[in-house]
């Protein structure tokens, strides 16, 4: 079983448009994928945190034009893949999957919300007919049953969908979990499966290995962790992991720590840590990416971030609702205001 | 001889089912065929139990009972409609069309309903459409330059069936450019998410913009009266977020409730392509009465 | 004690001290498609303690086919004003009533008789009425549950060997005789509502019920323990085609009520459960079971039938339905088949 050898994709200049608020630079992305490159993981996922076609007033405007970011990183790769993240109610097949392919992306990262695969199916048999590789991606994976997973899965793969991505989008699972969904996909998926960390409960490496220990092929990290909410999976921790477990990868571990370094320098205003706001986000289940705009509403109407959150968990809102923050801190600033007084202490 | 405008719906799934409550509930028309291609569908056996007349030969039927036809409502797809406009052209009769087909001049009753009274075929753009254009247009309204234009509309995953869910680029791609068309604004973008929460959520819909120098207070004005205008034929029209200004941006929120005529009102995202469909058929009708009216009245002369 | 005084008290027994688990039905409006059979009439029979002794305020919206003529037959129930009785095919079904918070599915064909002569009506009722009740249920506002009744016919013949059939045993019957309609009709059921619950995730239980005896149930029904109960009471001999080797389980009708109503309030979407009794029976013992009720006690034949009668054995293992909804059999088989004696020994208006 291990020696296979693991596929690494290594999301940082997507995930973690987030953390800077999509503010990444043509310099970051040239600088950055020409270390990916060098340090050999498999695929470098670029764009928008919300991916291809996001850049919007909703989730926040991209600094650079995604046909820009796309052109400057595939110049810089040779045997890295270039990938991209796709949500279907986001982008087109039309615009951005016709822009992306003409670009020469190799790899289609096709997402929905946990329970709405069947959302994905002419973007992924778009990708698949053109030509090119395309994958499945579940999000929110922590709002699902390993059997609704398993269902969803399924009809990716029928799609066309060459591999399955569960994402821990708020970062909120556990070990078991993760055993648990991605053991199950793993054994009845015939594409192989893949798993997307986030590490708002601090549990972002043990949730990877406890994933390849269940049969996962596929395996999400950005330098440094760099990425939404308390970041991602930090690459050079992984592979560092990986080689110590015997998981074989195409990644250099002297180059992937390189390329670690040069993203902190390159990052270092934006570099993740845990805080109150992320670990309240993880409890909660609310997407890593509202992490800012939670802080930004939260602060512009006086409320506590961390009761946002709670809120918004309470909703159940998924990824691309961020108009809801503003409309959830509206109304706990009302409730504020109209609570009575605390009753003095006696 | 009645005034009610008489009129076909073209379509039996549930958008044609809850709109054909709608026109029976309606004092301006009269509903004289329900046709579709299964007799059998709820939506067909809910109208025969109504003692609405019905049909499973579709359009055939339309082109049959023409002579006691006004108007047609073509609740079918956006690739029937391709079919079916032809002939609903050279018959002479009117068109509403509630498919993505996009034959006809682009209507929303709170913006341009008056122009559209005099086209044979008018399309109702799509559910978001018909939720944000409005406030898109009363935001450029009260605002010279409006750069860009967004709206992202938010709606219950059970109201989003397998046809609402394979055509989400043709949705994404109609309501941009029924935004760019009514705020004049050649940049815009359209955003659809699904929300799986139980109970089910209502339809959201923001419209955000990127303003130089926006004028907020005239943008509350007009904003405001244009929700009015809308909640004339949309009762579940609601404005949750009054225009503000967050960052670089400004944002409107509203909410639509659906009427639960036969959709669930967590629908309020279908429910709005109806009300907005039959204001267009009650306005041709009052229309033709005040004629008539008119007619009347001279000739009593 | 009249018959109507039987039941409520076994339906109040059942209840005793077990309504903490059905809380969460309370002050909802249950729609349920063939209330009118032997499982709906005991359903209502509880949800009428329930909403009598423990107020429940469980609005019941009952579709039948025969539903005026069972509301005047059975005034205790058809005059309850939070029941509502509506005459309906569901085959024609085009909505539910659009307050329906939970559903019960039960309407299907179920006389076995009639699949003889008329089996292509089974396929159609159990098949036609079932996709359209849940596209029916897709357009409901807030529907929280909803329950398939289908059938432990479904999983094919259990091996002999095999003590207790468990909700994913496997086994096989011919797809192309009319023999296997019903069943087959039920299997298309169960995978037409996984489809719907996959397209639409409507959160969905599917219960899967074995046999049962009890009060209200038609003698006239061909199944082992109504001929056997029928024949004893008319004088007759009890008659068993093979050597009484034939393994069952029966359960009483209030719990099978009752099982249905905890698999309602707790029972988990996309799960499936099967329902009856896990103590096996062979027809013999429960022919003495019967027979002891009658002095003298009646005449038990074997090997009435032809030299080549099959064994079979049909026993579900319920320890999904014990663990996750909190049930159990509390009325034992000998109790069970005492009472049911004795109700149809009671005149009917007495």
């Amino acid at each position: 079983m291990k020696s296979q050898r693991i596929l690494v994709t290594d999301p940082t200049l997507r995930d973690g448009s987030h953390a800077c608020s999509h503010q990444i630079s043509v310099e970051q992305i040239r600088r950055y994928a020409t270390a990916a490159e060098a340090a050999g993981v498999d695929y470098l996922e670029v764009g928008h945190g919300n991916g291809l076609g996001a850049s919007s007033l909703q989730v926040g405007l991209s600094l650079v034009p995604e046909g820009e970011m796309l052109r400057t990183a595939r110049a810089c790769l040779k045997n890295t893949g270039l990938s991209v993240h796709v949500m279907p109610g986001f982008a087109t097949v039309k615009r951005e999957i016709a822009q992306a392919l003409e670009i020469g992306v190799d790899l289609f990262r096709v997402g929905a919300h946990c329970t709405e695969a069947d959302l994905t199916q002419r973007h992924i048999s778009a990708v698949r007919n053109a030509g090119k590789e395309a994958w499945g991606i579940l999000m929110m994976t922590h709002m699902a049953s390993k059997e609704v997973l398993l269902e969803e899965s399924k009809k990716m793969q029928s799609y066309g969908a060459q591999g399955i991505v569960l994402m821990d989008s708020a970062g909120a699972a556990v070990p078991d979990d993760v055993r648990q969904k991605i053991g199950l996909l793993a054994e009845k998926l015939e594409v192989p499966v893949g798993f997307h960390a986030h590490n708002n409960l601090g549990l972002s490496i043990a949730n990877s290995l406890v994933a390849l220990e269940a049969g996962a092929r596929i395996v999400d990290a950005t330098a440094r962790g760099f990425g939404a909410g308390a970041g991602n999976a930090p690459l050079e921790l992984l592979i560092a992991v990986m080689r110590r477990q015997g998981y074989p990868c195409r990644a250099d571990l002297y180059k992937v720590l390189d390329a670690a370094e040069l993203a902190a320098q390159l990052f270092a205003e934006n570099l993740p840590g845990s805080n109150s706001v992320t670990i309240v986000s993880g409890l909660a289940g609310v997407f890593s990416g509202f992490a800012k705009p939670v802080q930004r509403a939260a602060k512009q109407l006086g409320v506590d971030p961390r009761d946002v959150f709670f809120e918004l968990g309470k909703r159940k809102v998924v990824g691309g609702q961020e108009d809801l923050i503003l409309e959830v801190a509206s109304e706990l600033a009302q409730r504020k205001q109209s609570a009575p007084p605390p009753a003095p202490l006696a | 001889m009645s005034t009610k405008l008489k009129v076909a719906i073209l379509g039996t799934g549930n958008i044609g089912t809850d709109l054909l409550v709608k026109v029976l509930r309606s004092e301006w028309l009269e509903c004289r065929l329900f046709a579709g291609r299964n007799l059998s569908s709820p939506g067909m056996m809910k109208a025969d139990q109504l003692g609405v007349p019905v049909s499973s030969k579709g359009l055939q039927s339309i082109v049959e009972r023409r002579a006691e036809l006004d108007l047609v409502f073509d609740a079918t797809s956006a690739q029937d409609h391709l079919q079916h406009a032809g002939v609903l052209r050279e018959l002479g009769l009117l068109t509403v069309d509630l498919t993505p087909a996009r034959v006809g001049k682009l209507c929303v009753p709170a913006v341009n309903l008056e122009e559209c009274l005099e086209l044979p075929n008018v399309n109702m753009v799509s559910c978001g459409g018909q939720a944000s254009i409005p406030i898109a247009y009363a935001i450029a309204q009260a605002n010279p330059s409006v750069e860009y234009v967004e709206t992202v509309s938010s709606i219950a995953s059970r109201s989003a069936g397998p046809a609402t869910r394979i055509n989400l680029d043709e949705y994404i791609a109609t309501t941009e450019e029924g935004l760019a068309i009514f705020s004049h604004c050649a940049w815009t973008k359209a955003i659809l998410n699904l929300n799986p929460a139980q109970p089910c959520v209502h339809m959201q819909t923001s419209v955000l913009a990127k303003i130089k120098e926006p004028d907020l207070a005239r943008t509350r004005e007009m904003v405001g009266a244009m929700v009015k205008q809308i909640q004339a034929y949309v009762s579940g029209y609601q404005l949750i977020l009054p225009p503000m200004i967050e960052g670089n941006r400004l944002a409107v929120m509203v909410r639509v409730e659906g009427l639960g005529d036969y959709l669930p009102k967590y629908a309020g995202n279908l429910d709005i392509i109806n009300c907005a469909a039959l204001a267009v058929a009650e306005a041709h009708a009052r229309r033709r009465a005040d004629g008539a009216l008119a007619l009347k009245n001279r000739a009593s002369l | 004690m009249s018959r109507l005084e039987q039941v409520r008290r076994d339906a109040e027994a059942v209840l005793a001290r077990r309504t903490e688990p059905l809380q969460s039905l309370a002050n909802g409006h249950l729609f349920i498609s063939g209330g009118t059979g032997f499982l709906g009439i005991w359903l209502l029979e509880l949800i009428a303690i329930l909403n009598a002794r423990h107020e429940f305020n469980l609005q019941v919206t009952v579709l039948s086919r025969s539903a005026p003529d069972f509301a005047r037959r059975h005034k205790h129930l058809g005059g309850r004003k939070e029941f509502r009785f509506v005459e309906g095919d569901i085959r024609y079904l085009t909505e539910l009533p659009r307050e329906t918070n939970y559903v019960i599915h039960g309407a299907s064909l179920t006389d076995r008789r009639l699949f003889a002569s008329h089996p292509t009506a089974v396929g159609e009722v159990n098949a036609l009425g079932s996709i359209r009740l849940l596209r029916a249920a897709n357009l409901l506002e807030d529907v929280r549950k909803l329950v398939l009744v289908s059938s432990g016919l479904v999983y094919g013949p259990q091996a002999l060997n095999l003590e207790r059939i468990n909700e994913s045993y496997v086994s096989g019957f011919p797809c192309d005789t009319p023999n296997s309609v019903y069943a087959e009709s039920k299997r298309f059921v169960e995978a037409m509502a996984a489809s719907f619950v996959s397209e639409t995730k409507l959160p969905l239980v599917t219960v899967r019920p074995f046999a049962f005896v009890g009060p209200y149930q038609s003698l006239e029904l061909p199944w082992a323990v109504t001929d056997f109960i029928r024949d004893s009471l008319a004088g007759r001999p009890i008659k068993i085609m093979g050597d009484g080797a034939t393994v069952r389980s029966l359960m009483y009708a209030s719990d099978f009520a009752y099982w249905t109503l905890a698999a309602l309030a707790r029972g988990q979407a996309r799960s499936t459960y099967n329902l009856g009794s896990p103590h096996p029976v062979d027809l013999l013992s429960l022919a003495r079971m019967i027979t002891q009720h009658f002095v003298p006690p009646q005449e038990i034949l074997t090997k009435v039938g032809q030299s080549g009668h099959e064994t079979t054995r049909l026993v579900p293992c319920v320890d999904k339905a014990h663990r996750e909804l909190g049930v159990e059999v509390t009325v034992p088989l000998s109790e069970a088949i005492q009472k049911t004696i004795a109700w149809h020994r009671t005149a009917e208006n007495s």
